[in-house]
């Protein structure tokens, strides 16, 4: 079993803090006790898991904020990285 | 929530109740040092600064210089000048003289040469710490204290863990009344737009960009992109996707808690608690410099790898959220929470036991930098050119 690590209740994703196979179940704390995920890929440590389907163009929250954009549709389990997340930040001028 | 502290004339509270001896000038580090490694009970408050910079950072320096010596962990302030500075001695003498304690001032030109300054450094400072020793602590409400936070040497537990626990505590401190400092602006760049929206009004917002933007400017006046280099290749190894993902687990550290206001660094926070942003920059030196001159008596100080840092007038806690840092680096490492990590601590539980930590520090209790002595190393931010 990996783990994984949620952050805030209104969070899409949870960061693994174990390296999790394909197939494999992270567990996660919650404020109730724990809940699981199941990865559909490889998610080394530190990286995130999509928890909910995240439709492309769609916030990723992490934090309880927008952290990114998805650049395609993602599916729970999911693998959340560069690959499939556009950058939101820009400088206010 | 209390915590046991010493009272100064100023109604403000310190957690620590040392001598400064305080340099008015790069030039005189050496005969402050002398005096402190001397005398027991003194701290050394050295820089690079003081001369040979732009009039602006002439200005910010003094005016830090000032505060630090207004900090409230120093019963008393010995002054050291070399006679021929940029900034101004006697002004720095009735800054801190404001504040109530005593200050003296000695001019290395005036006397004639280090070693009868140091002699003569030494008689007032030993004379300041016997009068110190006989201040006590008293209990008061955790509304008078004054709290900084950074992170320094971090890793993918920071913002998973560490990060997370400050900012508990920055929400519980500032339930009491208590005040909360924070803005390392590198790590505030990419969730400036989010803590703006969180501030109390709007010029408190934009003041939060304005630091923001500065940066990039000041980066960038001199060829560099500090918005296109903010997420390193090791950070997307790490697992971090986004310069924005990166910023809000850095800014995590000021919890949920309104920005009440802003202040430039070098100005001293006011003890009207809540959460007040300082645009000090990463660097330790600087940054711990930065909080204690805005009046910081105790620090909460986040690292992943296991930073050393401490500073001569605050004592800095150290916490990690790696168990492999916080069993390899013990000797630095003052508090472990990487029961969030491994599912046995949630944050809340963390930032709970955080915070009794951090009253049991502001009481008396030692950290590690304390016990190692890491009390030599500061500086004072500048942004203009060395001249």
């Amino acid at each position: 079993m990996g783990k994984a690590v949620l952050v805030n209740d209104k969070d899409n994703v949870v960061t693994a803090v174990s390296d999790i196979k394909s197939g494999e179940d992270a567990v996660y704390r919650v404020s109730s006790g724990t809940k699981q995920i199941k990865a559909s890929e490889d998610i080394p440590y530190g990286h995130k898991i999509a928890l909910t389907e995240i439709a492309k163009g769609s916030a990723i929250i992490k934090y309880g904020e927008m952290i990114g954009r998805a650049k395609q549709d993602i599916k729970p389990g999911q693998w959340i990285h560069t690959h499939n997340t556009d950058e939101t930040y820009a400088p206010s001028r | 929530m209390k915590f046991m502290g010493y009272p100064r004339p100023n109604g403000r509270v310190g957690t620590r109740n040392y001598v400064g001896v305080l340099a008015a000038v790069g030039c005189v580090n050496e005969i402050v040092l002398s005096i402190c490694h001397q005398i027991k009970g003194t701290v050394p408050i050295t820089h690079q600064q003081g001369c040979l910079t732009v009039t602006s950072d002439l200005a910010e320096v003094q005016q830090a210089i000032i505060n630090l010596g207004k900090n409230p962990n120093l019963a008393a302030v010995l002054v050291v000048a070399l006679g021929c500075e940029s900034v101004f001695p006697e002004e720095i003498k009735a800054g801190i003289a404001e504040s109530g304690k005593p200050v003296e001032l000695i001019t290395m030109q005036e006397i004639g040469g280090s070693i009868k300054t140091i002699a003569q450094g030494c008689e007032i400072a030993e004379r300041m710490v016997l009068e110190a020793s006989e201040i006590h602590r008293e209990e008061f409400d955790a509304s008078k204290l004054i709290v900084g936070c950074k992170c320094g040497s971090s890793d993918a537990t920071s913002g998973l863990s560490s990060n997370l626990a400050v900012g508990e505590v920055c929400d519980l401190i500032t339930k009491e009344g208590g005040t909360f400092l924070f803005g390392e602006v590198c790590d505030i760049m990419g969730s400036e737009q989010i803590l703006a929206r969180r501030a109390a009004n709007k010029e408190v917002g934009q003041k939060i960009i304005d630091a923001v933007n500065g940066l990039i400017d000041r980066a960038a006046a001199v060829g560099a992109d500090v918005v296109g280099c903010q997420l390193t290749e090791g950070n997307k190894k790490g697992g971090l996707t986004t310069v924005a993902e990166k910023a809000i687990g850095a800014t995590a550290k000021s919890g949920t808690a309104t920005p009440q206001g802003f202040i430039n660094y070098g100005e001293a926070a006011p003890l009207n608690g809540g959460l007040w942003i300082i645009p000090t920059p990463g660097r330790g030196f600087e940054n711990l410099t930065g909080l204690a001159a805005a009046g910081a008596v105790v620090h909460l100080f986040t690292t992943g790898l296991g930073a050393p840092e401490g500073h001569p007038i605050m004592p800095v806690i150290k916490l990690t959220g790696n168990i492999n840092t916080w069993n390899k680096l013990n000797t630095h490492m003052d508090f472990n929470v990487s029961g969030i990590i491994d599912g046995t601590e949630t944050i809340k539980e963390a930032g709970k036991r955080l915070t009794a930590e951090l009253l049991k520090v502001a009481s008396g209790k030692l950290t590690k930098a304390e016990v190692l002595r890491y009390d030599e190393s500061m500086n004072i931010l500048t942004y203009g050119p060395v001249i």
